[in-house]
């Protein structure tokens, strides 16, 4: 039995609004997930009805060439996330603090900080990105997204993706080291 | 360790409740519905005063859930919500600024004339949500007669809104 595509789906919601509910039963858990990790369960579960709701509204727009609504749908989600910036960072900073716990052996890393000091660095570096590499880099480090995906997502084309990715790369890179220019953002 | 693992290190899991899918399932069928039924009104349609009817609408959906119907939305010039209305169930209410139809807010004249009851499903998890928005409890959540479960908030205006959940099937 072959199920429609999610275009397809989509392109019939069109005249049948209704059927954009099987959207919401193929990708919600998923992008729930996603909204869960970035604002934490409380948060993104107030948020993953608002954007199936963006979403619906927002259909006549869906390209009908791509296959999987998911990474359109990861990037209303984006945009969503962008009004909740504070929360993102309250839970980078846990996410941090859980890191070091779970860390296995700090002395064996090879890096010069241990990791007491290197996860809350790393949150904090990514918290200091510009909003467009933070949201490539999150999209692809988190969720696994392709480099296709990613540009799907948030709407850009694949080499802006590739540039974007590499540039928050070095802007990691260069927060992170000692002496780097977070160092004394300590919190 | 290059900068792509160190923040895969911080990836955390939040715990998913199938219920919160559930709700979210529901909010997009209700919009689903709104367009597809335009026309849809209850007969009877409450509306309240507000000075600030902005405020009141994002207060209304943090803190009870209610949603916004879009086209509903009269603006000021000056860019303030003048009216609206929020939808719940199949229920709706309008909110609009005070002095209008002769009606104003409780927080200009001191009291509070009329209560709403608004019918839930998951009760306990209302009360959460209207707890952690900083809605103001008047009635603590308690079981009426182990009848239905129940509780009472005010707005930031003070008009009041009783919640409530039925514990066994009533007749219709």
């Amino acid at each position: 039995m072959n199920s429609p595509s999610d275009a397809e789906v989509i392109r019939r919601s069109l005249g049948e609004p209704e059927t954009f509910g099987l959207v919401y039963d193929r990708h919600a858990a998923t992008v729930l997930r996603f909204l869960g990790r970035r604002v934490g369960a409380g948060v993104a579960e107030g948020l993953v009805g608002e954007l199936f709701r963006i979403a619906f509204e927002r259909r006549k727009t869906f390209d009908g060439s791509r296959v999987s609504a998911l990474p359109w749908l990861y990037g209303i989600g984006s945009n969503l996330l962008l009004k909740h910036r504070r929360g993102e960072a309250r839970r980078l900073r846990a996410n941090a603090r859980m890191a070091v716990r779970e860390a296995p052996d700090r002395r064996a890393s090879a890096a010069a900080l241990d990791a007491r000091l290197l996860f809350p660095r790393v949150a904090d570096a990514i918290e200091a990105l510009p909003d467009g590499e933070r949201e490539a880099l999150l999209l692809f480090a988190w969720e696994d997204l392709s480099y296709q995906s990613v540009a799907e997502a948030l709407e850009l084309p694949i080499g802006t993706v590739r540039s974007r990715l590499n540039r928050a790369r070095a802007h990691l890179r260069e927060l992170l080291k000692p002496g780097g220019k977070n160092r004394e953002r300590s919190r | 360790m290059r900068p792509v693992d160190l923040v895969r290190k911080l990836r955390r899991e939040a715990a998913v409740k199938p219920a919160a899918l559930d709700r979210g399932k529901a909010a997009l069928m209700a919009a689903i519905r709104q367009e597809v039924q335009p026309m849809r009104r209850p007969t009877i349609v409450p509306r309240l005063p507000y000075e600030n009817v902005g405020a009141a609408l994002s207060f209304l959906e943090s803190a009870f859930g209610f949603r916004e119907i879009p086209a509903a939305r009269g603006v000021r010039a000056d860019g303030a919500i003048d009216h609206t209305m929020v939808e719940f169930g199949d229920g709706m209410v309008g909110l609009g600024a005070q002095g209008a139809h002769g009606a104003f807010s409780p927080k200009r004249v001191g009291t509070t004339t009329q209560y709403i009851t608004v019918h839930v499903d998951d009760i306990d998890a209302h009360h959460q949500r209207a707890l952690a928005s900083g809605a103001e409890i008047v009635s603590r959540l308690h079981d009426h007669l182990r009848d239905y479960r129940v509780y009472e908030a005010l707005d930031p205006e003070g008009h009041r809104w009783r919640f409530l959940q039925w514990l066994r099937e009533v007749p219709q």
